[in-house]
């Protein structure tokens, strides 16, 4: 492995996971994000080899036996997707948060996905999303 | 009862689950094999002649598979605007000098992006610096830099191919004075005259960028019989497939633009660019297939962005401010290159002539070349930049008049019957209830004025075309029933998250019958599609989704026919619905529409059931987009409209200020989908604040963009968001499929000025230049108190 090589790079190009997609580049979009031992990191900062031995969650790896996790299903049901680039990396920093603080306010919310950008949706409904989705993981159904 | 059982809910979109779970494809994800990877080599200087390019070394690298310049793409032309009067200027490398900085020196091929990147280091230039100038007014003086010479057309043009007469002369470019609009209505001087009240105001807009998550890219491919593979983010396919056959030399059919996810579009991903061209020509010469993905510095600083204008205003009023007259005057920055100059110039007029009633009406515009990147649509195309102007005046006039502004706005809106002066009829138009609604919703009367904590509430209006005849002027869908009695829908309408692949899926259950999930959509492939005007004219819902219903109101028919004789009724008395076919008002007699479909196929020889349904952006006995320099001719069939209202806190000591609340009501004439819709207003709500408080591209002295990353162009973030409500107002519009028309770009028309209006209303403050930023606020503060 070329130490210059970052996590993202690996994941795309090597690892064929094409959820985890790139927006920039340098760290603004949050559009990369992927899960590394439970922390929301912008994969295109990381380098490949400082994941060694870590576990790292990319969507590809949130839905569990074909059941979409909770979050996958309230970002559909409450239109929190539009042109879906944004999605992977926003569900993903939504999933670090709320495995953190599983009883957010609004606000709270606001500020977890603030590194996140999305174009499309005016993030009214990704943020109705979140709260819907922290309601049904508080019920304790999911086992993920 | 609900009227509808399909279309009018908010059902979850149908591409959720391949979004949601990283399934979905898009561009940047494609990958063949024996690929290679492109990389454009960009000038740093505005306007310069190239004395040389040396490319032996980049040739001589390792792994480099071919190097390009302008002498190898020498005589190509493209552009978004190609007309008798304005032929095309673009190229896809340059030739003799450079216009703008990022523009086209050189691209290479390489086995992988490192040794692509490599090979442009290893290119020499020379470059001889010319003067440049960035200011359209400048532009225009004698003695400032001449950016073009004489621009010859390379070709006839589609309208010319389609059967307009070639009725205009070439425009000589004078003054570096791209295009030019001049319309007048009734006689504006009288107007004035007899008005009780006139004022004049100069408005200033800003350089903003669609921002797109996903960065623009593509995938060309060359098979050995000459047919070209691509995939890349459109907005409608013929767009691209027309200028990719006209620019390589290969008939249309030829060309198959591939259906591929798309990261977002905004009127950013609409013409030919640089880079598609350079990924087929690099392939062609090859033989493999070529990938070419821009840096986010490269989309803000190379590929397209919103039209910067000055707008000089002047309304002349009668005391209870019904409006007398309006000359406006709009110098408009269109870059280096034509842009949409032209074409935005007419869209400023044409977005505002279904609001207002102005018995006199005097407008030019004047589209200027600069040394600046080139500017193009983006969502609203003009309408956000002439509402800011017109809602901004308009709040000052009622000011000075004592008058409330929105009974203002009341007395002079169009209504329902109205005929334009360019003869386009509002068959439907909700445009009073939007203000209304509008109003009483956000308790706009009892907060105005107020100024309690500082607080301030504005209003604005807006309205949108529904698609227009523009090419390839037609579009048709297709609706193919399967033996399990689901359907799929074949239309070239193309999905880039707004939704409308879902909607075009509702509109064909509904009509057929059937539940969302019995429909299967196939769009925005050109080979698999009909044809269709695209997405980009704001005719997803009112064009294609009407070829849509006709088309599956043709399947429908066709099966009504079999169940007809098989139940021994009468095709009039027969109905779809629950996936059957049965007789109206008897439920139970009837077959299910998966044993119509076997019928038809055993006792009719095989006959298999598939609806077509076409139709043009307008009228039938419209043909044309309506002249860009008259204004001439009819534009669109049904025009959108809303009403936004803003409510701001600003601290007068900082100017700091936080955007609270946006009401919108809206006018789409029936939400196919109320929460795509809704999604739609939040997201231009969201955009327009962005517009209005603090995005902005900035050119430094010598033309180059100097914030083009998110860190330091600042996009709204998810703490920046007020409390959204959105209101739908029906119409029922008579052409529209289930009465539907425009959604997704005639909102933001209102956000800027809205959120002006109400910062003004919160500290006494009236910014006139976009954005709104807090430094404005104070220096506006300043220049009162002297």
């Amino acid at each position: 492995m070329e130490p210059r090589r970052t996590l993202l790079d690996v994941i795309r190009n090597d690892l064929r996971l094409t959820g985890t997609k790139e927006g920039c580049g340098t760290g603004d979009c949050g559009v990369c994000t992927v899960i590394l031992d439970g922390k929301p990191v912008n994969s295109c900062l990381v380098l490949a080899l400082e994941a060694k031995g870590k576990d790292v969650l990319t969507i590809e790896g949130l839905a569990k036996e074909n059941k979409l996790h909770p979050l996958q299903e309230t970002f559909i049901k409450c239109g929190a997707i539009q042109c879906g680039f944004c999605t992977p990396g926003m569900i993903l920093t939504a999933k670090a948060f709320l495995d953190e603080n599983p009883n957010p306010t609004e606000e709270d919310v606001k500020e977890a996905i603030s590194g996140n950008l999305c174009r499309c949706t005016g993030y009214v409904k990704i943020i109705e999303a979140i709260l819907t989705a922290a309601e049904e993981l508080r019920k304790g159904e999911w086992h993920g | 009862m609900d009227r509808y059982s399909v279309v009018g809910k908010s059902l979850p979109r149908i591409d959720g689950i391949l979004k949601a779970t990283g399934s979905a494809k898009y561009t940047i994800d494609v990958e063949l094999p024996g690929m290679l990877y492109g990389k454009i080599l960009r000038s740093p200087y505005a306007h310069a002649k190239i004395l040389k390019i040396d490319t032996s070394k980049a040739e001589e690298l390792p792994g480099v598979k071919a190097v390009v310049t302008g002498n190898d793409t020498k005589g190509i032309r493209f552009a978004f605007v190609d007309t008798p009067r304005y032929p095309a200027d673009g190229r896809p490398l340059v030739e003799d000098k450079v216009r703008y900085v990022t523009e086209g020196v050189a691209a290479v091929a390489a086995v992988s992006e490192d040794v692509a990147e490599e090979a442009l280091s290893l290119i020499e230039v020379k470059y001889e610096e010319l003067p440049a100038v960035f200011d359209p007014e400048e532009a225009m003086k004698p003695g400032a830099p001449k950016i073009h010479e004489e621009i010859a057309p390379t070709g006839r043009s589609f309208w010319e191919e389609w059967g307009v007469p070639r009725s205009a002369e070439v425009q000589k470019v004078e003054n570096n004075i791209c295009s030019t609009a001049s319309i007048s209505f009734g006689d504006v001087e009288k107007g004035f005259e007899e008005s009780d009240y006139v004022r004049e105001d100069k408005f200033k807009t800003n350089v903003t960028d669609h921002c797109a998550m996903e960065p623009h890219g593509v995938v060309a491919s060359f098979d050995p019989t000459g047919k070209l593979d691509i995939w890349l983010g459109h907005m409608g396919f013929a767009m691209k497939q027309y200028w990719l056959s006209r620019t390589l030399g290969i008939p249309a059919s030829k060309v198959r633009v591939h259906r591929i996810h798309i990261g977002g579009a905004f009127g950013g991903k609409i013409n030919l660019f640089d880079y598609e061209f350079l990924a087929a020509f690099l392939s062609r010469k090859t033989g493999r297939p070529v990938k070419i993905v821009l840096t986010r510095e490269e989309v803000f600083a190379s590929t397209r962005v919103r039209h910067p204008q000055v707008i000089y205003l002047k309304t002349g009023v009668k005391k209870d401010g019904t409006l007398s007259a309006v000359h406006t005057k709009v110098i408009d920055d269109t870059g280096a290159y034509r842009g949409t100059g032209p074409v935005v110039c007419y869209l400023d007029h044409a977005f505002s002539l279904p609001i207002y009633k102005t018995p006199n009406l005097k407008y030019e515009a004047y589209a200027v070349y600069t040394n600046n990147t080139i500017r193009a649509p983006m969502r609203g195309h003009g309408a956000p930049q002439i509402r800011f102007a017109v809602e901004s005046q308009l709040d000052m006039i009622a000011e000075e008049l004592g008058l409330d502004p929105v009974e203002v706005r009341l007395k002079n809106v169009r209504k329902k019957g109205d005929v334009l002066p360019n003869g386009d009829r509002l068959n439907s138009c909700g445009l009073t209830e939007c203000i209304q609604k509008a109003t009483k919703e956000s308790n706009f009367r009892k907060k105005r004025g107020k100024k309690a904590g500082n607080r301030g509430i504005g209003m604005a209006v807006s309205a949108m075309f529904s698609g227009a005849q523009f090419y390839p002027f037609g579009t048709a869908a297709a609706v193919r029933v399967n033996e399990d009695g689901t359907a799929t829908v074949f239309t070239g309408a193309v999905e880039f998250g707004q939704g409308s692949d879902t909607a075009l899926a509702q509109i064909a259950a509904e009509e057929l019958g059937m539940t969302l999930e019995d429909v299967e959509i196939i769009s925005g492939d050109s080979e698999l599609c009909p044809i269709d005007i695209g997405n980009w004219l704001s005719g997803g819902i009112h064009v294609s989704g009407k070829a849509v219903q006709l088309a599956a109101a043709d399947a429908k028919r066709q099966l009504l026919e079999v169940a007809a004789e098989i139940l021994g009724a009468k095709v009039e008395n027969l109905q779809a619905g629950n996936r059957r076919i049965y007789v109206k008002g008897n439920h139970r007699k009837g077959i299910p529409i998966s044993n119509a479909i076997k019928m038809s196929i055993l006792k009719r020889n095989g006959k298999q059931i598939t609806g077509v349904g076409h139709c043009k952006a307008h009228e039938p006995d419209v043909n044309w987009y309506p002249s860009l320099t008259t204004g001439r001719g009819r534009f669109t069939s049904a025009y959108s409209f809303s009403a936004v209202v803003a409510e701001v806190e600003v601290d007068p000591e900082t100017g700091r200020m936080k955007l609270l609340n946006v009401v919108t009501a809206h006018d789409c004439g029936f939400p196919i989908n109320p929460l795509l819709v809704e999604g739609q207003a939040e997201g231009q709500g969201v955009m327009g604040q962005g517009q209005a408080l603090f995005e902005e591209l900035i050119t430094s002295e010598s033309g180059e963009i100097v914030n083009p990353t998110f860190l330091d162009y600042r996009v709204p973030r998810s703490f920046d968001i007020p409390k959204f409500k959105t209101i739908h107002i029906e119409t029922d519009d008579p052409r529209g499929p289930f009465g539907g028309k425009e959604v997704g770009e005639g909102v933001i028309g209102a956000v800027p000025a809205a959120i002006a209006n109400a910062v003004y209303d919160a500290v006494g403050i009236r910014v006139k230049e976009l954005p709104i930023t807090s430094e404005k606020i104070i220096r506006v503060k300043v220049d009162n108190c002297k």
